[in-house]
């Protein structure tokens, strides 16, 4: 809450000791907590068919680890092309309804709303429609990501300042010329947001769509161990597919920051 | 033209589009506006689905619990982290890190631990709340200025009364932002809840009728499941004008 700054000399080692003993209490309360549910687990207060203790699903994880990474490449495999999809349609779209101010006001509330619903009143449709398999987690996944991204690049690009662009124009710079030397790199932080975004609903929709129909993937694998009611398997992948869409994320957040300190941004 | 005529006419397009097609495709697969709208019919005087209203006030219910839990651990987990630097610093990454795993990862788990019924939807609505709920009250007490909760307390005001005439004031924006967002997830997390599995609610309704391609009763539920959903999303933007109203 205070808004002091130690002197500037030693700010840089003050801020690591203090940096690092955050470190220190975040892997000691998760080393308390893995620890008090193992207690608990083995003086019997939780029934392991539900609540398996932490020892368990470690020795879980080998027995289901082939399955489950297997499963995980799978679902990452979908996960790439309805992000591929999602961008491409996103950034494009954004482009086009950013820009030209007729599309944008007649189709800009629909683009909203269509953002806004729950996908998952569409989803029994989209596998009646397509089956079950590869394609309606990838339509599903890219049904997803698209609108974020498409959302805010169609914000971004409106917003494109226009004094640029006039003086762009000044200058004599075609329409080619403006879109890439002006506008595109006005709105890459956006498209970088946009993006960080995009992973995760895609990611969400196609593990959403093995759940519900699947016959592979993660989804799936998840899925089938709870209706087997294997919980120290189940926990085990689930911590499984969840370390890996974090290290995704963190690792567009750390593209994301070299980005923005690459092109000047002091934010 | 008038913008308001262009999207009038993209409606418009969009159905007529939709029925033609619809009565060219496999009627399994395509339900036209004309055989929607009957079904429609059929579904709000109770013919195809009789128990339809307790399957809605179970919905509605497990919404309702399944939020009143999110605000409240929200707004407690938020405070905390918010209020105390060490707790927020330590804890805050940690929250920011779990809210981007897609939530539906932990739906077997809660399956598996509360059952088929009502509880793991609540669950699952509570989890996918909870997460934009407890990051808005953190955010909009970090962005409480501080000097004038300094100012505030030198000229003696209590914790309480800083809270309610410097802090919450100062917050309420973001807060009620982040309430709104936490009752769209809600809602989202109760109803793909019933989708995935579950024996009663409208998201169980829609899975029995495309599980035995009752494709036009589907499209009703869906109709009717959305109009739940807008409904819901319309009073907490009318709550957001007011706050938004209140802070200005």
């Amino acid at each position: 809450m205070d808004r002091v700054t130690p002197p500037p000399a030693r700010s840089g080692q003050l801020r690591s000791e203090a940096v690092s003993r955050i470190r220190l209490l975040q892997l000691g309360s998760v080393a308390l907590l893995l620890g008090s549910w193992e207690a608990v687990a083995r003086l019997g207060w939780v029934d392991p068919l539900f609540v398996p203790a932490p020892s368990a699903v470690a020795s879980a994880f080998f027995r289901v680890g082939a399955l489950a990474m297997a499963g995980l490449g799978d679902t990452l495999a979908k996960t790439a092309v309805a992000y591929v999809i999602s961008v491409v349609l996103g950034v494009g779209g954004g482009l086009v309804l950013g820009s030209i101010r007729p599309v944008r006001q007649a189709v800009n509330p629909f683009v909203i709303a269509l953002y806004g619903m729950p996908k998952i009143l569409v989803l029994p449709w989209i596998v009646l429609l397509l089956g079950f398999g590869t394609l309606p987690a990838v339509v599903y996944g890219a049904i997803h990501g698209v609108f974020p991204i498409l959302v805010l690049v169609t914000g971004a690009v409106r917003d494109v300042d226009h004094t640029l662009l006039m003086v762009g124009r000044a200058f004599g710079a075609r329409r080619r010329q403006l879109y890439w030397k002006v506008v595109l790199p006005a709105i890459v932080p956006t498209v970088l947001t946009g993006m960080r975004l995009g992973i995760v609903f895609c990611l969400l929709g196609v593990l959403i769509v093995e759940m519900f129909a699947g016959v592979r993937g993660m989804g799936h694998v998840l899925g089938s161990l709870a209706n087997g009611f294997q919980a120290p398997e189940l926990f085990a992948a689930t911590a499984l597919v969840s370390t890996a869409s974090i290290v995704i994320v963190l690792s567009l957040d750390a593209l994301n920051d070299r980005l923005s300190h690459w092109r000047g941004d002091t934010r | 033209m008038s913008v308001a005529l262009i999207r009038v006419v993209i409606v418009a397009v969009a159905l007529g589009a939709w029925e033609v097609f619809g009565r060219l495709g496999n009627p399994l697969l395509y339900v036209p506006p004309s055989a929607a709208l009957p079904a429609l019919g059929r579904l709000l005087t109770l013919q195809s689905y009789p128990e339809l209203g307790e399957h809605l006030l179970l919905t509605l219910r497990e919404i309702a619990v399944a939020y009143a839990l999110a605000i409240a651990a929200g707004i407690g987990v938020g405070a905390a982290l918010g209020l105390n630097r060490v707790v927020g610093r330590t804890y805050g990454p940690i929250l920011a890190a779990l809210y981007a795993v897609p939530a539906v990862v932990w739906y077997p788990s809660l399956m598996l631990f509360f059952g088929l019924d009502a509880a793991s939807k609540i669950a699952f609505g509570f989890l996918l709340g909870f997460f934009p709920i407890a990051l808005a009250v953190l955010a909009g007490i970090r962005q409480v200025n501080a000097q004038l909760v300094i100012v505030a307390r030198a000229f003696g005001a209590s914790g309480i009364t800083v809270f309610r005439k410097v802090m919450l004031p100062a917050m309420l924006f973001t807060l009620v932002g982040g309430l709104r967002t936490g009752l769209a997830l809600t809602v989202i997390g109760v109803i793909v809840g019933e989708v995935l599995g579950a024996k009663a609610g409208m998201g169980s309704l829609i899975n029995h009728a495309y599980g035995l391609f009752r494709t036009a009763d589907y499209v009703a539920l869906v109709v009717v499941t959305l109009l739940l959903i807008v409904a819901s999303d319309a009073v907490a933007g009318v709550v957001e004008q007011r706050a938004r109203r209140w802070t200005e």
